[in-house]
């Protein structure tokens, strides 16, 4: 579904990211996992169009989408929940939905069922509905998080990028945010998922990579990369 | 080289001396000596236009302030020459002051519309306060008469010449100087500046008032070249012809604004004469047709990026025989030199041409000047500026709350830093580590909450005053000042050293150059501490990220700092570097540098912590030593997130 | 006391005009961090245009059309001088292409309109209505409640519908903008074209109480730059009650000092709302995200 061939991708003249090659199959969760700063959070800025790949080519179900702006990467079919969630802050919960929708609703005339798709984010994230009308950013902090994952799905994409959705939360969310993900991955969304807590990530998907200073150190099932020994120690055991 | 510089100079200055005796018409030399006197003007426009960034519209209005200033003393009180000069220079920075205090106070268009509006209003009220300025009559001043002798046009031009000379060569010490440093500092990373205690706001308004200064001395020169004033002479256009000269002929250069000043005095007699216009538009026609053949096969430049300019010029050219009088059409072609400038030579001519020499001769253009200090180990550590006077703790944060929107990114946060302590700072990302390290440095001001430090209150005020107070951090996403080299980036840091004043650099007084020697031996033995000693006079940007975190290291250390903040020094580091980092901290801390340490690498922490806070949610979960935080339930849990259920 | 009054509802007719032009400032300013600097020469060269108009129509049937004029120079404006200046992120380059641009439109008025000012016929009768004792022209009436119908026009579009949804969510985070599928370069583009057609809008309303000319803008322009600062760049009550407080300020000023000085309390409430409130009024300081 998305196809990731020798990315590069430089801020002002320091190269972040060399020659980064990924795949995500359609219907899979794959996770990327690494310490700060290696390049987790440039590699979805660099796929979806937020900054500019400085080489290797990216493309989307076949299409190529290498170097295109955000906008017309989003309306071939690609979400992305932002680091630190990015919500409208003065525009209400439903909204900042809508809008995750754009793409559908111009022109006067709606494309598919928004009003139902809202009506199904509504009923995965109960606490947005009870907020429908408040300004997003007078949320909290999780509740934030729930409305960054919802507006992406508005869009019905066909990759969702969620990049550190547990970031900021308090440890009930995080198991409730890595339950939503749990259960739209049993909906069949393809996503590409960037995390802290890699255990927890690597739980839920079925792939990985693993980033160290801009280059992939290496990659497997999941289930394997949690039994590695070097990851393990590197990234599993953080805290231990 | 620099001999071949100062020879040119010399000649420069010769050559500029003879050209009265060569060209001994009146109204040359009259445009010359409104060139000298535009010069002077456009020294002090670029430290604000190229040096700090921003924009001021104002500068026809501090010309006219400082030619009203001496008309006004010359007319109603009979001021001599040698006294109305440098009183035009301080009402006219006075003025400069009065803008700039105010407007520059937040980032943003504002000075640009401050200044606009300033325009505007000295104009009326140079028009109506008639019992001052005689109103929309305009004043007359003679030329002064010294020893019994009338000063003519030829004599003026040599007083407008030394003025030139003077003015030139005090802008250059200036720029040279640990001033122009913290100019270009502030506008290249204005946060990082702050955190140097080089406050971004002081600086502006001081290059301000500078110009303004300098704006004050042209004016009042213009007074008695001209020796009739009316007010409609600074109006917006000159304003408009002010800039376009700045950006035309080149910022950030010394022969720039002569070039700029050449330019827009001649413009008017170009756009009087239809024949010369004409002439002169073809030319440029035919250059730029040139160009940009040598451009799109050199490949320098697609054909679509140069259709425009083509069009313009070569519809300039041809409109030059439709039109009979170009000046109808003046502004117009004022704006699109303007246009063509912004877009197509944003470095002015004189950077187009430095452009040109850097690809042919490329060791004939030196951007930095090389300092070629040698640093020791004594020099690494001076004696602090700030002695740690408090007991117990050095830093207290009591009940910190910062909050954006309905956010609270830190709630209720309690810190007590031990004096020569290493204090580990943890916690999954977005748990406030970061807010807590700019609401320490000032950064962000807390909703709630104080901040006591060496037993003074700091919360509420500015950044550079805290970093004054002996606070210095590194930032997460690196800060460095990246058009300027390892070492100016540590002089910066050493700013607060420099305790000479704007005369001692104008006459390099032994104090001047003391202090500036001993500032660059110390920034070299601080780059040597880092390990950075071999790429001193490399620029910031083109270093390995992990060599710009430790150059962010010794410039925060060059600011004699009782308390040192670092914000993950360890990302981007490989192994061998990180137990480098590991003992570089440790000599830190001995050398009697409390350190607040955020860090992701856990190795890192356990081993040189003597205690860890550990922050989640904007709360603090646990406080202790390394081990017993490591064993702490809580801490355990926030770390591992959502893999506890799924464990 | 009467003259006061007089003199206070002549200040809100010429308020609601600044404000008219402050609001186009902030619009632009909402999305993309630029303003533009010809935003006087917008509504000169809107209210030349409709004089030119009403020469073969109706005042009413003329409005639309310098609406679209005004949206049409506006996007002229930001595609020629703004676009290549936020990309390449220069405060420096759109305020002088801004700017220069100004002058190139005043310097073309001035060779179409020529250099004196020319009435603009009134489409109301200019007979003063009598108010106890204050008199009122009903052109006065007519800006004030044409000036209040299109702010609330803009804001309502804003509010309820997509594309305007679209223009706050560029506003409030233009990255953020970008993944939801939005072409916020065309936001912009958008936002410079609403913001000259209020200003056009302006210059029709203006005209006829003053004259019309090429020099017109200038003046207009700077006051709302004083209007927009003192009630805040990012306040829609702000500009409203700011271009009040300066449209009385200059009435009463001209009435009790100098007509010559009317123009100063403005320029004095601006810097004193600088050195006190640097964010205006009304204005909600941001804080900045290290």
């Amino acid at each position: 579904m998305l196809q990731i061939q020798n990315l590069h991708a430089a801020y002002g003249k320091v190269e972040v990211l060399h020659d980064i090659s990924l795949e995500v199959p359609k219907g899979k969760v794959v996770t990327l996992i690494g310490s700060n700063g290696a390049g987790k959070t440039t590699t979805m800025r660099a796929v979806s169009g937020m900054i500019k790949p400085s080489g290797g080519s990216i493309s989307l179900n076949g299409k190529n989408i290498t170097g295109l702006t955000s906008n017309k990467i989003a309306r071939a079919g690609l979400a992305h929940s932002p680091e630190g969630r990015r919500v409208f802050a003065t525009l209400s919960v439903t909204d900042n939905l809508l809008l995750g929708a754009f793409p559908r609703l111009t022109f006067g005339r709606e494309r598919g069922d928004v009003q139902g798709d809202l009506a199904r984010v509504f009923e995965l994230f109960p606490r947005l509905k009870e907020r429908a009308g408040q300004q997003a950013g007078t949320l909290s902090g999780g509740e934030q998080q729930m409305l960054a994952m919802g507006r992406a799905l508005m869009l019905n994409p066909e990759v969702l990028l969620l990049d550190e959705p547990s970031m900021g939360l308090a440890p009930l969310l995080v198991n409730e945010v890595f339950r939503i993900i749990a259960e739209l991955k049993g909906r069949g969304i393809t996503m590409l998922l960037v995390e802290q807590f890699a255990a927890a990530a690597l739980e839920v998907a079925d792939y990985g990579y693993v980033l160290e200073n801009g280059r992939i150190a290496c990659h497997g099932p999941a289930q394997q990369l949690k039994d590695d020994p070097a990851v393990k120690a590197a990234y599993l055991g953080a805290s231990h | 080289m620099s001999a071949v510089k100062n020879i040119s100079i010399v000649l420069a200055i010769a050559a500029a001396a003879a050209l009265p005796t060569l060209w001994p018409n009146p109204y040359y030399i009259h445009l010359m000596v409104v060139i000298g006197i535009y010069a002077i003007l456009l020294l002090g426009l670029d430290i604000v236009v190229g040096y700090v960034g921003e924009v001021s519209l104002g500068h026809a209005a501090l010309f006219g302030i400082g030619s009203y200033t001496a008309g006004v003393l010359h007319f109603q009180l009979a001021v001599p020459f040698l006294l109305a000069v440098p009183a035009s220079i301080l009402v006219t920075g006075l003025f400069g002051a009065i803008l700039a205090l105010p407007a520059l106070r937040v980032n943003g268009p504002y000075l640009a519309m401050v200044t606009l509006a300033f325009g505007t209003i000295i104009q009326i009220l140079i028009n109506e306060m008639t019992f001052l300025t005689n109103g929309p009559l305009g004043l007359s001043v003679r030329k002064p008469v010294w020893f019994g002798h009338q000063v003519t046009g030829t004599d003026y031009y040599y007083i407008v010449l030394v003025a030139l000379v003077l003015a030139l060569f005090v802008v250059q010490r200036i720029l040279k100087s640990h001033l122009g440093r913290a100019f270009e500092a502030l506008h290249d990373s204005p946060i990082a500046s702050d955190c140097m205690g080089v406050s971004v706001y002081a600086y502006k308004v001081y290059a301000f008032v500078l110009s303004a200064g300098m704006a004050g001395l042209a004016g009042s020169l213009f007074t008695y070249s001209e020796e009739y004033i009316s007010p409609n002479t600074y109006n917006f256009e000159l304003t408009i012809l002010f800039l376009l000269a700045v950006i035309m002929g080149g910022r950030k250069t010394r022969t720039g604004p002569i070039l700029g000043a050449i330019i827009v005095v001649m413009l008017p007699n170009v756009l009087s004469d239809i024949d010369l216009f004409r002439k002169i538009s073809i030319g440029i026609a035919v250059i730029t047709v040139m160009y940009s053949a040598y451009a799109v096969t050199a490949r320098i430049r697609s054909i679509r990026q140069l259709v425009l300019p083509l069009i313009v010029t070569i519809s300039l050219a041809v409109s030059g025989f439709f039109i009979n009088d170009i000046s109808e059409h003046r502004l117009t072609i004022f704006g699109v030199m303007i246009l063509f400038v912004v877009y197509y030579l944003p470095n002015g001519i004189m950077g187009f041409v430095r452009g040109i020499v850097v690809r042919f001769r490329p060791q004939w253009i030196h951007r930095h000047v090389q300092i070629l200090e040698h640093g020791d180990k004594q020099h690494v550590w001076a004696v602090p500026d700030h002695p740690v006077t408090s007991n117990g703790f050095l830093l207290e944060a009591r009940n910190i709350v910062m909050q954006f929107g309905g956010l609270k990114a830190l709630n209720d946060v309690n810190l007590q830093i031990k004096k020569g302590s290493v204090h580990g700072l943890i916690g999954p990302n977005g748990s406030g580590k970061s807010t807590t390290m700019n609401v320490l440095t000032g950064i962000y001001n807390p909703t709630a909450g104080e901040i006591e430090f060496n037993g003074k209150i700091i919360t509420g005020t500015t950044p550079s005053s805290i970093a004054g107070e002996g606070i210095a951090r590194t930032f997460q996403n690196v800060q460095l000042f990246g058009e300027m080299t390892a070492i100016e980036n540590v002089l910066v840091g050493l700013h607060h050293t420099f305790r000479h004043s704007l005369i001692d650099v104008v006459f390099q007084t032994p104090r001047c150059r003391k202090e500036k020697n001993s500032a660059e031996v110390r920034a070299a033995s601080l780059l040597q501490f880092v390990g950075l000693a071999d790429l001193a006079n490399e620029e910031a940007r083109n270093l390995p990220y992990g060599k710009q975190r430790l150059l962010e290291i010794a410039r925060a250390l060059a600011l004699n700092p009782s308390l040192l903040l670092l914000d993950e020094p360890a990302a981007g580091l490989t192994a061998p570097d990180i137990k480098e980092l590991i003992s570089m901290i440790e000599k830190i801390r001995s050398h009697g540098i409390t350190v607040i340490l955020i860090e992701h690498h856990m190795d890192v922490v356990m081993s040189i912590c003597d205690t860890v806070t550990v922050l989640d949610f904007g709360q603090k979960i646990a406080e202790g030593t390394p081990a017993a935080v490591q064993s702490d339930e809580k801490v355990i849990e926030a770390y591992l997130g959502g893999s506890a259920k799924a464990a | 006391m009467e003259i006061l009054a007089q003199l206070i509802v002549s200040g809100i007719a010429l308020g609601m005009i600044y404000a008219l032009i402050a609001f186009g400032y902030q619009l632009t300013f909402a999305t993309s961090g630029t303003l533009n600097f010809g935003q006087g020469e917008a509504l000169m060269l809107g209210a030349l245009v409709g004089l030119t108009l009403v020469g073969h129509m109706s005042y009413w049937l003329m409005i639309p059309l310098v609406l679209v004029f005004g949206a049409l120079q506006g996007i002229f404006v930001e595609r020629v001088g703004v676009q290549p200046a936020i990309k390449t992120k220069s405060e420096f380059g759109w305020i002088m292409t801004t700017i220069s641009l100004a002058i190139i439109f005043k310097n073309v008025a001035e060779n179409i309109w020529g250099h004196d000012d020319i009435t603009f016929p009134s489409p109301l009768p200019t007979e003063p209505l009598q108010f106890m004792g204050i008199r009122v022209l009903p052109m006065e009436i007519l800006v004030v409640v044409g000036a209040l119908a299109i702010m609330l026009a803009v804001e309502l579009f804003n509010r309820k519908s997509i594309y305007g949804k679209a223009v706050v969510a560029t506003s409030n985070d233009r990255d953020a903008a970008g993944l939801m599928g939005i072409n916020t370069g065309m936001v912009i583009t958008f936002s410079y074209a609403l913001s000259s057609m209020t200003a056009a809008f302006a210059g029709v309303l203006v005209a006829p109480l003053t004259l019309t000319g090429a020099t017109m803008g200038v003046v207009l322009g700077l006051k709302a730059f004083a209007v927009a600062i003192i009630g805040g760049l990012n306040s829609g009550m702000g500009v409203i009650v700011g271009g009040l407080i300066l449209g009385i300020a200059e009435t009463t000023t001209g009435y009790y000092v100098s007509t010559g000085y009317k123009d100063v309390p403005g320029l004095l409430l601006l810097l004193l709302v600088l050195a006190i409130k640097p964010a205006g009024m009304f204005g909600k300081s941001v804080i900045k995200k290290v």
